[in-house]
């Protein structure tokens, strides 16, 4: 077990106003059986009342509404948390056996997965070690490429990409091979921003996996939401109107 | 139809073209996108109705009373335990393959767990008289609108009609709707949420709005704050709106829970329902319980959750899926309809009669690489209805949509819009298809 303090903040400039601003963000760790929330506040500014529900994944949604004028939205969160990476969740829903919008296996992703399978390694996490080792070795991982946006099959035919890349081809096999995963959003190694992490059911529990540094997960990783893959899992997710044409975010992560 | 008396009868059908013109001055419509193509045609009526005797309707009603109880059943049970899936009566696949399926409603309940308020069911009448269930409608199943205005139409038209004949009146479909509306209202206001005039049924959203005393609204006069939904009236202050009759479908409702790019929706809607604080009719997620490979298992949940025989069957239908059922498709292809699961309004029919040789071939190799994709159907023979066709009646293939309302108590407007298909060789009765519609008369006694 580790004690852990978090830090996570976000700025997002607008060009020009912007009015009728709703959003939703998912950046309240949630309380599990591996991850105990001491403390964690919330600041938010321009000020706003907000409303926090739980999803359908277990994730904290904290919902605003921001009416009149303004040209940027900053959030901001601070507290600790006691990790025990021995603990593991135990419930399982069944769409994460499922392939989801990222990690639809195209032809080659579907071919590269056949010829792993012949290896024929049956323990669940010796396969996901197993899986997560040949990514190392054949994705590189270099930021700038892929975007937000990229699949894991579009991800996997350029042979490159960051912590949610190797997530969601990591979460694409695992699926193939009929075993539930989900994708992990979260801070850990911080390099000043979020990382990204893969989680797969054993059969009666939730294990931790990194496949972007080809590690297991310990007491350094705090969750802050899991879901299908990187959709469910967006930090903040909003709709707002006004003339605007860019927008700039600014993400700084600390954890010690 | 013997019980009507034959000369007013008659006389409403004089006056079809007298209620045709008044309906296209009141601009009923039915808009199809064609080729990404937007046309508005007209829905043509007929005004020989199709009559269903007192007895029959009965039998219907209970019938779908069951099934649609049944299947709110299923939808609370598939978004919380799951129990039919683990006590194996549906394969896990059938449920979260299904495009209808959103986990993002997991553990969501509705007010009174009332997941399907408007069900529209179709059913075919076969010609021993025996009734099937075609398809279950449980998401925004249209067309209750279009019997309404024809029967005040006709009502003028062939008052006559109606003073002789003993006919149970339909006008009480907006009181009925109100008051399922009211059954899900957790506090606030009706509307009814429009795309706006460019939708097929944008003409029946205006006149359910009017009819139910409800307020008719599309997106960008509505705004989540604090998880409530909130009209914004011109005056600058906002109404609080308790229930949303939407008309737009579940992808497209709520741009930060669903499709981002939805211009239609209502930003953080999901979370003023999760928080119990705005009623949705129908209830997103339904598209799992309305889902073509599900429909084979609907006899099964009746029997699961209300542990009773089915009332009304379903069409004898085979999935593929199954080892046997695909030895019987395969074996009897070309006097089987295919349908495709993942396609609606009449698209992905086939009828395995239509095709060549080579194109069974194909199709038989198609079904065995997609197993899921498809359901193969016993061709009903459908009672013909009579339609007049230039002044003469001929007969023709024709449906029913029966539309069941689930508040306090389930119950089933006494009418329904009848559909029939122009082509003489046609079985596909969909509005989508062409096709026209009749009022459909239950008699009293």
């Amino acid at each position: 077990m580790k004690t852990l303090s978090f830090s996570f903040s976000t700025k997002l400039t607008f060009d020009d106003y912007v009015h009728d601003h709703s959003f939703a963000l998912r950046i309240i760790p949630p309380n599990t059986e591996a991850q105990k929330i001491i403390s964690c506040g919330l600041d938010i500014s321009p000020a706003v009342a907000t409303k926090q529900t739980v999803d359908a994944f277990g994730n904290n949604v904290t919902a605003g509404y921001i009416q009149g004028d303004h040209r940027f939205l900053d959030f901001e969160i601070n507290g600790t948390a006691e990790v025990d990476s021995t603990k593991h969740s135990t419930f399982l829903m069944p769409c994460y056996l499922y392939q989801s919008e990222y990690t639809a296996p195209d032809e080659e992703l579907r071919d590269f997965y056949t010829e792993l399978k012949d290896k024929n390694i049956t323990d669940v996490s010796d396969r996901a070690a197993f899986f997560s080792d040949i990514l190392s070795d054949i994705i590189e991982y270099k930021k700038g490429v892929t975007t937000t946006a990229t699949t894991a099959a579009e991800a996997f035919a350029m042979k490159t990409g960051v912590c949610q890349d190797f997530s969601h081809i990591l979460i694409s096999l695992l699926r193939m091979g009929g075993i539930p995963a989900r994708y992990v959003a979260g801070l850990a190694f911080c390099d000043g921003e979020t990382h990204s992490w893969v989680e797969y059911w054993t059969g009666n529990q939730w294990e931790g996996i990194d496949p972007a540094n080809n590690c297991p997960v310990n007491d350094d990783y705090l969750v802050i939401s899991k879901g299908r893959d990187f959709r469910d899992c967006a930090i903040d997710r909003g709709v707002m109107f006004g003339r605007y044409t860019q927008q700039l975010q600014l993400v700084r992560s600390v954890l010690t | 139809m013997t019980k009507l008396d034959n000369k007013n009868f008659m006389q409403a059908v004089g006056n079809a073209d007298e209620i045709n013109e008044l309906l296209r001055r009141y601009g009923v419509k039915f808009g199809i996108y064609k080729n990404g193509v937007f046309n508005e045609q007209f829905f043509p009526f007929d005004p020989i109705p199709r009559v269903i005797s007192s007895e029959d309707f009965r039998g219907i009603e209970k019938g779908l009373v069951q099934r649609v109880n049944a299947l709110n059943e299923f939808l609370f049970d598939i978004y919380h335990d799951k129990n039919i899936v683990r006590d194996g009566i549906i394969p896990e696949d059938f449920i979260y393959i299904s495009k209808g399926y959103l986990a993002e409603c997991e553990g969501i309940t509705p007010k009174n767990k009332v997941y399907s308020h408007i069900s529209g069911i179709d059913l075919v009448q076969a010609k021993d008289g025996e009734w099937y269930i075609l398809e279950d409608n449980l998401r925004i199943p249209s067309g209750a609108s279009y019997p309404l205005i024809a029967r005040e139409l006709t009502r003028i038209a062939a008052p006559q009609a109606f003073s002789e004949n003993h006919i149970v009146d339909n006008r009480g479909y907006a009181e009925l709707l109100k008051e399922t509306m009211e059954y899900s209202n957790c506090g606030g206001i009706r509307a009814i949420l429009t795309p706006g005039r460019y939708n097929a049924a944008y003409f029946e959203h205006s006149y359910l709005a009017e009819h139910t005393g409800s307020v008719l609204v599309q997106n960008d006069e509505l705004f989540v704050e604090d998880n409530i939904l909130y009209q914004r009236t011109y005056s600058g202050s906002k109404t609080r709106i308790g229930v949303l009759y939407r008309r737009i479908a579940d992808e497209y409702l709520d741009p930060l829970t669903f499709l981002p790019e939805s211009l239609i929706g209502i930003p953080n809607l999901m979370e003023a329902y999760r928080s119990g604080n705005v009623g949705i009719v129908n209830a997103p997620g339904n598209g799992v319980a309305d889902d073509k490979g599900i429909y084979y298992f609907v006899p099964k949940m009746i029997k699961y959750y209300l542990g009773e025989e089915p009332i009304l069957k379903n069409a004898p239908t085979y999935l593929p899926f199954y080892e046997e059922d695909m030895k019987y498709v395969m074996d009897n292809l070309e006097r089987l309809v295919i349908k495709d699961v993942a396609e609606a309004g009449g698209y992905g029919v086939v009828f395995g009669s239509d095709l060549t040789k080579e194109k069974l071939e194909e199709f038989r190799k198609t079904i065995i690489a997609e197993p899921r994709r498809f359901i193969a159907q016993e061709v009903i023979d459908f009672l013909d209805l009579p339609i007049l066709d230039n002044g003469e009646t001929v007969m023709r293939k024709a449906d029913l949509r029966a539309f069941v309302l689930s508040g306090e108590k389930t119950k089933v407007w006494a009418s329904g819009l009848t559909r029939f298909s122009r082509n003489p060789d046609s079985f596909v009765v969909n509005s989508s298809q062409g096709g026209g519609f009749k009022d459909t008369w239950v008699l009293s006694q």
